[in-house]
Parts: structure tokens; C-alpha cells; sequence
């Protein structure tokens, strides 16, 4: 209980921090109208109706099978639900994925700091 | 869809093996190769902890301590692409062999001329002009590389006088020649020097207007070709023997006429083809013939049509190797009596069509004429004389022809 406790709050101090950074980070590429996905280290994404989705400036693969798919980005994670999903490429940069998409969720750590997993 | 189905392409010619990983970890099996630059596509869940996927041949070398790394087994379920279906072709070396061969072939047989297309020649006979350009270098079964075009290009234009211009470019195996035939120019005499102004063809004076010199002919006089309409040597007033040399210059328009003739049919054949037919083949390489067997010709009325097939890639690289075949169509011939009057009118026009291809551009027809004559040896025909107004009058030098 005591060590949920402390993860939560780490969670919190990161998440803090992360917003507050955030802030500046932001005005700073409005300012001089950078990509944002590379300075701030967030995913862009790009989807054909909901069978195609595109997903740059990702992490890693957390979860991958027909009806779920997990990715690690920058500030937290990107979840996709859905039916038959594919990856129909993946390099270092992006990730290319296929199939009937329901959703389309991000759970990240600044607006969710119940969420654990 | 179309850079999709080049992207299937490329893969296919880079080739591509076809994967199973299981494992409890197979996303970071997945990450590690994703991080260790190896491209992996159609990544498959086939049922629980057990995926398909494709990767190139470089990156299914490096995965063997991936999948130590993530605790997984691979197993590799197809190879396909090129370099698999060379490797299996590895030691057919006379497959190779004769791969090479046709691309060397390909290559020496297009680096010769093997077809001289002229074009833009209209009273120059083409066989004339080939043998023209084949003195010069140019014709069928020479290296192309040897030619320069340039060269003969100026060389023919010294040569020959009718061409007033020429083009020569070579496309693939196809020497391409235009030409542009030299239009005789009219002799022009120089205002200051004295002529007559003469016929150039047999006619009857409509008009004469004469603006130097002396009309020599009078309205309703038929005059002869050479004959002189306006003289440029006009006697003096005062003295008869003595004469002042103009240049003599005017308008003569005269009535001409032409004439032709056709005759008229009276009974018709028609050719009605039985369905019956012989083909002859013939294989032309180089300028060898090889005639292949046919059966004999053994009919009565036949029509024969020839039909040349040119082996070539696109339109531009031909090669000399062609495919004849000559058919021989068997007709049965049946006669039918025309109508006299359809019969006439046909004839009539026939000759109509005729002699109008005799007037000159500048002539205009104003009366047309048709009768039908009884001729001994060739039945009835239909004449049509057309009579026109040109003008007739040319400049000549005075004691000139």
C-alpha cells in the first residue's frame, strides 16, 4: 500500500513537471512555429478514416495483439482499440497500423494520474 | 495504390523472408528490431503470443540475439523474392549463359541501321533517294555509331540539286529521313532587260491588257504555245526599220480547254470470294528469304494479299527479321448487266475526276461538257471537256526560247 502510495506520488511530481515544462516548451515553438512533435516530444498522428492510422515520434510497443494495441510515446501512452488490427510497418521512427479502429485513447499521466498500467 | 504495388516491387526484387515469433514477449522483440534499424511489415497476431511478420534478408540475419534478448522463437516460414529464385538458379549456367547472350544480342542487333524511313518526297522516286543515302553511307545492315548524319546531310545538299532540304536522325534501329523537294524557281527577268511576253500553252484570247510593250493578238484569236501575246520590240513612229526594246508587261487571260475521256461499262464482274485459301509463309533474316512449303495454287481466279510483319521492340528499334505470308484467296467471277444510265453517269464522272486533275490551280473552270461517243475498238465512252480561263502569258527575252 505504502509503495502504491509512493509511485503515485513520484507519478505526480513527474507529471508536474512535466506540465510546467510544458508550458514554456510550447510558447517557445508557437514563438518561432517549430514542429511541435519534436521539441516537445509528442506523437504525431495521422489517420485515413479508421482503418489507417500513422503514428511518428513514438517510444516503444507495450501491447500488441488483435483487439488492442499499446504504444509508449513521450508524455505517456496512446491506446487503440479495435478489430483485426495489424502493424503494417514499423521503423524506429513510425509505426504503421491497420484494421476496423473503435478507439482511440491517451492515457497520459498528466490527466489520468489514477491510471497505472 | 500504384506506389503500393511499386513498394511490392522493390520488396520483391530486395527479397523478404516471412517470420513466426512466439513468445511472452514478442513486443519487444518487436522494439528491439524497430530500434536496431530492421524494418518489419504486416505484422500479424496469428493466435495468442504467436505473431507473423516480413523483414528484409540484411535484418533476418541480425535477429538471432534479438530473440535471445526477448526470450523468443523464430522460425522462418518462406523465403521469397529474387535473389532467392537466383540462388536456386545458381549453378544452371547455361541458363545464364543464354540470358547474357540475348541481352548481348539485343544490343549488337540494335546498334545497326536495319530500316531507312523516308518521308516528305513526293515526285522523287524513294528508290532513288535510298540509293542516294547508300552511296553516302546510310542503308540497311550498317553500324550506326560510323554514321555521321552531319556529314551527309551537307553532302547530299551539294549533291542534289532537287532537294531543297534534308533530315537525317537516327531513332533506336530506324534511320528517319525527311526531305523537302526543291520548287523550280521561274525564271525572273530583271525589269531593266526587254522581253515579249509569250503563251505557255494553246488557247483563245478572252482579254489583253498590255501595260508596256504591244499587243501582238486580239480577242477571239487562238494562239499556240510560244506563240508571242505582247511584244516588247516596238517600231519608231518615224522610222519602220528601227525599233525600242521594252520590258513588256500585262494581263492575258485566254480560254483553254481539257479534255478526257472514260469509258462506260456496261456489264460488271464481281469477284465473290469461294472461302477457300493458301497461305504462304516466308521468314525473311538479314536479306535472305526462306520460303516455307505451302500447297500448290491450283485455283482459277485468285486475289493475292500480302501481309509483312516487322519483329520490332516499340516503333523505333526494328530488327531485320520479318514474317511474309502471302495468301491466295480463290474468287468465283460473275458477270451482271448494268443499267445503261448508271453506267454513263459513272463513266461521266470517272472522266470528269480526270480532267479536272489537268487544270492548274490557277485556272477557272466555267463550262463543263459531256458527251458519249461511239469508239470501234473500245465500245462507248464518255468524254467531258472542261473550259477554263487562265492566264497564259510569260516572260521571255527578246530572241530568246
Amino acid at each position: 500500500m505504502a509503495k502504491n502510495s509512493a509511485r503515485k506520488k513520484k507519478s505526480r511530481d513527474k507529471a508536474e513537471e512535466y506540465s510546467r515544462k510544458k508550458g514554456f516548451r510550447e510558447k517557445f515553438t508557437e514563438l518561432l512555429e517549430l514542429p511541435k512533435e519534436l521539441v516537445l516530444n509528442i506523437p504525431r498522428i495521422t489517420m485515413a478514416g479508421n482503418g489507417d492510422m500513422m503514428l511518428e515520434n513514438y517510444k516503444g510497443l507495450i501491447e500488441y495483439d488483435r483487439a488492442r494495441i499499446r504504444i509508449s510515446t513521450g508524455p505517456g501512452t496512446v491506446k487503440i482499440t479495435g478489430m483485426g488490427l495489424i502493424i503494417r510497418e514499423i521503423t524506429s521512427e513510425d509505426i504503421i497500423i491497420s484494421g476496423n479502429i473503435h478507439t482511440l485513447e491517451f492515457l497520459y499521466a498528466a490527466n489520468d494520474t489514477e491510471h497505472t498500467g | 495504390m500504384k506506389l503500393l504495388l511499386l513498394l511490392r516491387l522493390w520488396n520483391y526484387l530486395r527479397g523478404y523472408v516471412i517470420i513466426i515469433v512466439d513468445g511472452f514477449f514478442t513486443e519487444k522483440f518487436i522494439n528491439i528490431c524497430a530500434h536496431r534499424n530492421i524494418l518489419l511489415w504486416d505484422v500479424k497476431v496469428q493466435s495468442d503470443r504467436t505473431l507473423t511478420m516480413r523483414m528484409d534478408i540484411k535484418g533476418f540475419r541480425l535477429i538471432r540475439p534479438i530473440a535471445r534478448k526477448a526470450k523468443c522463437r523464430v522460425r522462418l516460414l518462406k523465403k521469397t523474392g529474387m535473389p532467392f529464385v537466383l540462388n536456386r538458379y545458381r549453378r544452371r549456367k547455361a541458363f545464364f549463359a543464354g540470358a547474357l547472350l540475348f541481352i548481348a544480342l539485343i544490343y549488337v542487333l540494335s546498334s545497326f541501321i536495319w530500316n531507312v524511313e523516308i518521308t516528305g518526297n513526293k515526285k522523287l522516286e524513294t528508290a532513288q533517294l535510298e540509293e542516294m543515302l547508300a552511296r553516302n553511307g546510310i542503308k540497311t545492315g550498317i553500324l550506326k555509331f560510323g554514321v555521321d548524319t552531319d556529314n551527309v546531310v551537307s553532302k547530299i545538299m551539294l549533291d542534289a540539286e532537287d532537294i531543297s532540304w534534308i533530315s537525317i536522325t537516327i531513332h533506336g534501329t530506324k534511320a528517319k529521313v525527311q526531305v523537302r523537294e526543291r520548287i523550280p524557281v521561274p525564271e525572273i527577268i530583271p525589269m531593266d532587260e526587254p522581253c515579249d511576253i509569250v503563251a505557255t500553252k494553246d488557247g483563245m484570247i478572252k482579254n489583253v491588257v498590255a501595260k508596256e510593250g504591244i499587243e501582238a493578238v486580239g480577242q477571239g484569236d487562238t494562239v499556240r504555245k510560244g506563240q508571242v501575246l505582247i511584244a516588247g520590240k516596238i517600231p519608231l513612229k518615224d522610222d519602220e526599220k528601227r525599233f525600242k526594246l521594252v520590258h513588256a508587261m500585262g494581263k492575258i487571260t485566254a480560254r483553254t480547254w481539257y479534255e478526257e475521256e472514260s469509258p462506260v461499262i456496261l456489264t460488271e464482274t464481281e469477284r465473290l470470294k469461294t472461302g477457300k485459301q493458301i497461305n504462304a509463309h516466308s521468314l525473311i533474316l538479314f536479306s535472305w528469304k526462306i520460303d516455307l512449303p505451302h500447297r500448290k495454287n491450283n485455283f482459277g481466279n485468285f486475289s493475292i494479299n500480302e501481309d509483312r510483319k516487322r519483329l520490332s521492340i516499340g516503333e523505333d528499334l526494328v530488327f531485320p527479321v520479318e514474317w511474309v505470308t502471302v495468301s491466295y484467296r480463290e474468287e468465283k467471277l460473275t458477270e451482271a448487266v448494268v443499267n445503261e444510265e448508271d453506267a454513263k453517269n459513272a463513266a461521266a464522272e470517272a472522266a470528269y475526276k480526270k480532267a479536272l486533275e489537268k487544270v492548274p490551280e490557277n485556272a477557272k473552270v466555267v463550262n463543263t461538257n459531256i458527251y458519249y461517243v461511239k469508239d470501234e475498238q473500245r465500245g462507248q465512252l464518255a468524254r467531258v471537256t472542261l473550259e477554263c480561263l487562265e492566264d497564259i502569258g510569260v516572260s521571255r527575252k527578246i530572241g530568246g526560247n
